[in-house]
């Protein structure tokens, strides 16, 4: 009787439980397993690179400096205050110029991608931009405007714009029509439609620019640092080249992907995570 | 309360081998004030282009759109759509995808709040308001949409196959929803649908149009007593309609 009545339970649907009781089952993954799954492949990663130079240094050790001996020297600049002060005058000269780059090429990309007259007339002089190598605007910058806080800003600026604007124009060319007809109907502003419907969809593009105009500014500043300032961490390789110092020119190198990393992490990351958050997450591979 | 005329209207395009062709013939017919006029027709015979001539986003090369209020026509007064996908921003919280139509529409900032809770209230969603539209099911997101054409108080509201992406239990809730708004606000409507029944239900008058080129057919009035009820009267009423509209599709 017991059984029956158990069983009729089930196939009715009714609850059994006592209100108030209810349980919540776990809801994906937890806040520690989260966080390992962030920080370990990162980490990881960068074993890897340590484990195979400490690999050619056990065979070429006249070649390599140790990594202990690398990381000692990273320790020193950061220690005495050299790091911060060249640090900074390079992220100032990569930011001046990405900036100044961003907010040219958001212009320029959607003016091309929404106006065919625009894209007529830029797309070749983006497809040249893209063909010259950043070390001949690096060149041209010093030659032109000489040793001075300009030359690596105009250098960064040119170098990147056209790589941004390729990206920001194929991104408005895929915009959605159906939002921006929406927005049409119901009356939109240009500004509200440049702000709330057009750049939102860029976000993907605008943070892909980042990332590689980031990556590129930086060669193109320590190119420039090395022979057209007297300071900065281009300036501070090079003179560590020209006395040998093969832990410096390292260590120099190794403090320059520690900023890139804070960048990437602390900044890009963060803020694409922000801007994305009304996105589901996506589990492609999940069975 | 405006009512919507059209007459006369004719819209051409351009095949891609540059041959011209006609989609809207000397069309003419009204939208009552206050009223539910469904346009039903063939597909492709130019329902939507008609709809998106309205709005704007398509200009017709003949003919006028009239928007007539107390006597006076205006020429493009702001007008609420209800699009088959609901196109939300969905960047936008569901309350912020409001408050941006009521911005486009003019409205002052001070009163976004309180008509975005009233008319999200409306359409059953009023725990949504700070929600992502990705988050909601599809018939949730076709309610937003729904509330944010009443939302912006235009006179005139569009609805182009608003409940064709959804499952038939949904839409049969969202037609009761619509059909019961309709008649509280007294909003002029102009609904294009494909399904009879649907028309049936929601309509006060229903206009059917020809095959392509689109011109009048017939202007019908439904008999059906307001509030509507979904019954076998629906059903006569649109079988009625399918003789009409299959009848002159074998004739042609």
């Amino acid at each position: 009787m017991a059984f029956e009545q158990d069983h009729s339970a089930l196939l009715t649907g009714a609850r059994t439980g006592v209100a108030g009781a209810e349980t919540v089952p776990p809801l994906g993954r937890s806040g520690s397993k989260e966080f390992t799954s962030r920080i370990v492949p990162p980490l990881l990663a960068v074993a890897s690179v340590i484990g195979i130079w400490w690999a050619l240094y056990a065979i070429y050790p006249r070649l390599l400096p140790s990594p202990l001996s690398t990381v000692q020297e990273a320790i020193r600049l950061l220690s005495d205050g050299t790091f911060f002060f060249h640090m900074y005058q390079s992220l100032r000269r990569v930011f001046v110029g990405s900036l100044v780059a961003m907010l040219f090429s958001i212009g320029v990309g959607i003016y091309m991608g929404t106006v065919v007259m625009g894209e007529r007339f830029f797309q070749p002089l983006v497809v040249l931009g893209l063909t010259i190598p950043g070390l001949m605007w690096a060149l041209i910058a010093v030659m032109l405007f000489g040793i001075n806080e300009f030359s690596p800003y105009f250098a960064v600026t040119v170098t990147i714009f056209p790589m941004l604007v390729i990206n920001i124009w194929a991104g408005v060319k895929s915009l959605d029509k159906e939002l921006i007809d929406m927005s049409h109907v119901f009356h939109f502003t240009k500004r509200m439609k440049i702000t709330q419907v057009i750049l939102p969809q860029l976000v993907p593009n605008i943070f892909a620019a980042t990332r590689y105009g980031l990556g590129l500014a930086w060669k193109v500043v320590v190119v420039v640092e090395m022979f057209g300032t007297s300071n900065g961490v281009g300036y501070q390789v090079m003179k560590s080249y020209q006395v040998f110092n093969m832990e410096g020119v390292i260590a120099w190198t190794l403090t320059f992907v520690l900023a890139m990393i804070v960048i990437e992490y602390g900044i890009i990351n963060f803020a694409e995570r922000r801007l994305t958050a009304w996105r589901p997450k996506i589990d492609v591979w999940r069975r | 309360m405006a009512e919507l005329l059209v007459k006369d209207a004719e819209k051409w395009f351009r095949r891609e081998d540059g041959s011209p062709f006609k989609v809207i013939d000397r069309l003419s017919f009204e939208v009552r004030a206050g009223s539910v006029t469904v346009l039903i027709g063939p597909s492709g015979c130019g329902k939507s282009t008609l709809l998106n001539s309205i709005v704007g986003l398509e200009k017709l090369d003949r003919g006028e759109l009239l928007f007539v209020n107390n006597g006076t026509s205006h020429e493009r007064p702001l007008i609420g759509y209800v699009f088959q996908s609901p196109r939300l921003l969905p960047w936008k919280t569901v309350g912020e995808n409001i408050a941006l139509a009521l911005k486009g529409a003019g409205a002052s900032r001070s009163g976004w709040d309180s008509q975005v809770a009233h008319y999200l209230k409306l359409v059953g969603l009023e725990e949504y308001a700070n929600q992502f539209p990705l988050y909601l099911s599809g018939g949730q997101r076709q309610r937003v949409g729904l509330a944010r054409a009443l939302a912006v108080e235009s006179e005139v509201v569009l609805m182009d196959e608003p409940f064709a992406s959804v499952d038939e239990l949904t839409a049969r809730q969202l037609r009761e929803t619509t059909r019961r708004l309709c008649e509280q606000l007294q909003r002029t409507v102009l609904f294009v649908t494909h399904n009879l029944a649907e028309a049936a239900y929601m309509s006060d008058f229903v206009v059917t149009l020809t095959r392509r080129p689109a011109s009048l057919d017939e202007y019908v009035t439904n008999p059906l007593p307001t509030p509507r009820r979904w019954g076998p009267e629906i059903y006569n009423f649109a079988a009625q309609l399918e003789n009409k509209v299959t009848l002159k599709e074998d004739g042609d």
